[in-house]
């Protein structure tokens, strides 16, 4: 899954000359923290983020007149003065997977999509990644989650998904754990169905487990040491 | 002892959903004879179905919904919107005379000729959205009884207790922004469990904010569980709420031999969910309650859960 599916396209830039007032207004007005910078030829050049703005503004232990003739001087500031030059940016060729590990190692809040002459091509944020993984798991839908326990070798997921498929059940999505016992693997399938019963009978009769998904999680949450 | 009403028809069991589909007539089939072997069915005032007038389907659902729905029949499709909705060509009827059957304990208590009602009715109701199929349901019964109590009988706070282990998504979404019917369910938490609504932060929409309240229950949990958040979401919403007739949405599906959850609720566990119930409705609805038949799929425990709810219903025990 690539960047280019789940980025924002309709995005809204500013020029670096633009006051800081302008740039908050723009923020507040269409509820979005990041606001790429971009120079006449539509290039990134930097990023502004409400972050920044905060660090900008007075501080509100000051004084009420002080504060008021203060946040009048900020305000007249421009954008360049305040944005984070030269960010951090991903391509369109990034994956999904790509992003999840760059936004956890540098903790922003957002990437810009740039193409390699550095045209803005999009905005990826955290929420959009969210969505993505609401839409992996296939949560978005009504379904029923089973949890399983297998043996931990080859042919036992086809087995797990031939019965799902045989019931002419949706699949959701699949995750697998590995499990507290070595050879033992949990595996989650998420069902587009309300119909459990016939898919739990086959699937113990064909010798699998059917877990506690509580017990499954409190036998794996660290035990203290005795 | 009260006066009980009890609503069955023997064309209920012309809805039929082909060979391995757990919402099946034997269900029905099951709990006449488990009622009837023990004697209780005697004890019961009898209350005969008539299809409901289409003026009170319309009262909760989409006039396309249910045109696509008889069309949907007629044609003899196997199947409604999802592979769950399974269908025959005697489903919409069957499904208005669901409808009926319920409007009619409604009436039997409204006009004093019973205290309260079970209604062992099917297809089952309270997935159904106003446009959409769900979960084995077509027309959601129990909504449509709400909307009846309110048009027809004056009615203007209507509380619905839903302790089918699968949350009620069709109830709540009908009534989300509606201040006049409370909605309170105790289901599998919605993670886990179909249909993945139900969630605690799900309290209502506008002005029917405060008017939906949801107890969800992780797998395992079972009687325990269920005891505390009767205790603590249900009886202080419906005290504050003061319902004048309370519907349920009476599942069976939470027991612990159920295979369709994994909640755990045991026979005592259920008693106790009607006996707070029973109550509740005592204390604030002057006993008038109807209560609708939702799920309850393992046949062997299903006639007894029923068997004890109505007891406790009919002050038998």
């Amino acid at each position: 899954m690539f960047v280019t599916e789940r980025m924002a396209t309709d995005l809204i830039t500013i020029g670096p000359d633009l006051t800081i007032g302008e740039a908050k207004k723009i923020m507040s007005d269409n509820s979005i923290r990041h606001l790429p910078v971009v120079d006449e030829g539509e290039k990134l050049v930097g990023i502004v983020t409400d972050r920044d703005m905060r660090d900008a503004m007075p501080s509100t232990l000051k004084k009420k007149e002080d504060y008021e003739q203060t946040l009048s001087t900020i305000m007249n500031f421009q954008v360049k003065d305040i944005m984070t030059r030269d960010p951090l940016t991903i391509y369109p060729y990034f994956t999904i997977q790509d992003t999840l590990l760059v936004i956890q190692k540098k903790k922003v809040g957002a990437l810009p999509v740039v193409d390699e002459e550095g045209y803005l091509k999009g905005i990826l944020s955290t929420r959009d990644l969210l969505t993505a993984f609401v839409n992996v798991m296939g949560i978005d839908e009504p379904g029923s989650l089973l949890c399983i326990l297998c043996e931990d070798k080859v042919g036992q997921l086809k087995k797990i998904v031939d019965i799902i498929a045989d019931e002419n059940i949706c699949l959701g999505s699949i995750l697998t754990a590995k499990s507290w016992s070595e050879e033992k693997r949990a595996i989650f399938p998420y069902l587009y169905t309300n119909n459990v019963i016939n898919v739990k009978k086959r699937l113990l009769e064909t010798g699998f487990e059917l877990i506690d998904p509580m017990t499954w999680y409190l036998e794996q949450s660290p035990q203290k040491a005795d | 002892m009260k006066r009980t009403g009890f609503v069955y028809d023997e064309r209920y069991l012309l809805h039929t959903t082909g060979e391995y589909h757990p919402e099946s007539p034997e269900r029905l089939k099951a709990i006449y004879k488990g009622l009837s072997d023990s004697g209780l069915l005697d004890k019961l005032v009898m209350i005969a179905p008539e299809k409901a007038g289409q003026q009170w389907i319309e009262a909760v659902h989409n006039i396309h919904y249910i045109m696509k729905f008889e069309e949907t029949c007629i044609m003899g499709l196997p199947e409604f919107d999802h592979p769950d909705n399974a269908i025959c060509r005697d489903t919409y009827e069957i499904a208005l005379l669901a409808v009926g059957g319920v409007l009619k304990a409604i009436d039997a208590v409204m006009e004093g000729e019973v205290d309260n009602a079970f209604c062992a009715v099917r297809p089952p109701g309270h997935h159904a959205e106003v446009d959409k199929p769900m979960g084995f349901c077509y027309f959601n019964n129990v909504a449509i009884g709400a909307r009846y109590l309110q048009k027809q009988h004056g009615i203007e706070r209507v509380g619905i207790i839903d302790f089918d282990v699968h949350h009620g998504n069709g109830t709540q979404h009908i009534f989300d922004q509606d201040s006049s019917v409370f909605y309170y369910s105790v289901h599998e938490h919605p993670s886990f469990a179909y249909p993945g609504t139900g969630r605690e932060f799900e309290t209502g929409v506008a002005a029917g904010n405060g008017f939906t309240r949801n107890s969800p229950i992780l797998p395992g949990r079972g009687d325990d569980e269920y005891r505390k958040v009767i205790m603590q979401d249900l009886v202080p919403a419906f005290k504050q709420f003061r319902p004048e007739v309370v519907l349920l949405s009476a599942g069976f599906d939470a027991h612990i031999s159920d295979l369709m959850s994994g909640t755990n609720l045991t026979t005592e566990g259920y008693d106790f969910v009607t006996e707070v119930i029973v109550n509740l409705v005592d204390k604030f609805a002057d006993g008038r309650v109807i209560s609708v038949l939702e799920g309850g799929y393992n046949l062997d425990i299903l006639p007894l859960l029923v068997e004890n709810h109505i007891k406790m219903l009919a002050h038998m025990r």
